[in-house]
């Protein structure tokens, strides 16, 4: 071979590498998603944090004339009840998981994201609750998930953004208290708003108990070498009293 | 009228909205059982530390000043919480001395909710930090 051809070919060789590895990063930006695996602890914000990493304010639960009655009504009975120092039982002062969407946001616990190409794990340190994302498997019809405390969630990526559909929470398992009907669906969007700031924002529709749809979101910051604490409700001295409040069970000795 | 009728409900339900904060984490109970008005100081030994969920518990033999020993049971936050503000899971054991602040029960009974601890050698330990960032365990 002659140099000159050696030379063209070495050209060609440098320029079809470069040619190789730019196509495959440009590919990398539009598939690779970021990973959220980690721990993440709530993040409220506060003293000299930057404003956009705080999560911005709900909307409103604006409930149809005929929910909000009874919706206002419960919630006085509640607050009258806690005022004589007689709370009236929940779900959760009996040990019941939150289920979706409230698992999520409880007290100051953390949550645990488990990031695979084909499904997003999340579990709540309280309650050791597990919910789990489809990334590769198409979204049922609301009526063919039996309804439960998760639901049925599947997932998509829209860029940087984890786009979450879930369908069939069953009646009892309330946000906030806020009751709901079997066509209930909440959307999320996930997506790190810095390298150790989460958001996920999510709004619940519900076009029979709903004026309109509400949404709120949640902050996370990431949290270094954190181990997640087992929490197994095998101690609770809480009982309900025949009216329905709930007490403690002191010990005599 | 009836316009009228859905524009109070709908106005009643931001008015709540608007009084419980922009969110309200799920939290597991209300401490509305609790006197918070009141507070009170209890020295006596352990004779059991919990370290359970949903909560942590301190039972204390307290002597009542008349030769007789009254008993206590004194709720806490869970081990997760607790850790959040420094307690470790042996950080008490049965036969210690222990000085606890409490929140009494409305009720009467002898159990209250824990505000902070006095523990053997000294340190003073509250009862989680409530909202707010958790620190790491380690």
């Amino acid at each position: 071979m002659t140099s000159k051809v050696e030379g063209h070919m070495h050209r060609l060789a440098w320029w079809g590498l470069a040619l190789f590895i730019g196509c495959t990063m440009l590919q990398a930006q539009s598939t690779n998603p970021p990973d959220l695996s980690g721990v993440w602890g709530p993040y409220r914000g506060g003293r000299g944090g930057d404003p956009k990493l705080a999560p911005p304010p709900a909307s409103p639960i604006v409930l149809k004339p005929e929910y909000a009655k009874k919706y206002e009504a419960r919630r006085a009975a509640e607050q009258e009840s806690a005022n004589r120092g007689e709370p009236l039982a929940t779900a959760s002062s009996q040990c019941l998981p939150y289920g979706v969407p409230s698992m999520m946001s409880v007290a100051s616990y953390p949550i645990e994201i488990i990031q695979t190409p084909k499904q997003v794990t999340i579990i709540a340190e309280a309650f050791s609750e597990v919910r789990r994302i489809y990334l590769d498997k198409p979204q049922l019809k609301i009526g063919e998930v039996a309804p439960g405390y998760y639901g049925r969630s599947v997932g998509r990526w829209e860029g940087d953004t984890l786009v979450v559909d879930t369908i069939g929470i069953k009646e009892s398992v309330q946000y906030q208290r806020m009751p709901h009907s079997d066509q209930m669906r909440i959307t999320e969007r996930i997506r790190l708003v810095a390298p150790d700031i989460l958001h996920d924002q999510i709004t619940i529709e519900d076009p029979v108990v709903l004026e309109k749809p509400l949404t709120y979101t949640l902050a996370y910051r990431r949290l270094q070498n954190y181990e997640m604490v087992e929490f197994v409700c095998d101690n609770n001295r809480e009982y309900v009293d025949e009216n329905g409040v709930v007490r403690l069970r002191v010990r005599s000795q | 009228m009836l316009i009228a009728r859905s524009a109070v409900y709908c106005l009643t339900i931001f008015a709540a909205q608007a009084l419980l904060g922009p969110i309200a984490a799920a939290a597991h109970h209300s401490f509305a059982m609790f006197d918070q008005t009141k507070s009170l100081t209890l020295t006596g030994a352990v004779t059991a530390f919990e370290w359970t969920n949903p909560h942590a518990y301190i039972e204390i033999d307290v002597p009542d000043g008349k030769g007789k020993m009254q008993h206590w049971s004194v709720e806490l936050g869970s081990p997760s919480i607790l850790m959040q503000s420094g307690w470790k899971f042996n950080d008490l054991k049965k036969g210690d001395k222990v000085t606890v602040r409490i929140n009494p029960l409305r009720s009467g009974e002898q159990g209250g909710l824990l505000l902070d601890a006095t523990l053997p050698d000294g340190r003073v330990l509250g009862n989680g930090p409530g909202r707010g960032a958790p620190s790491p365990a380690k």
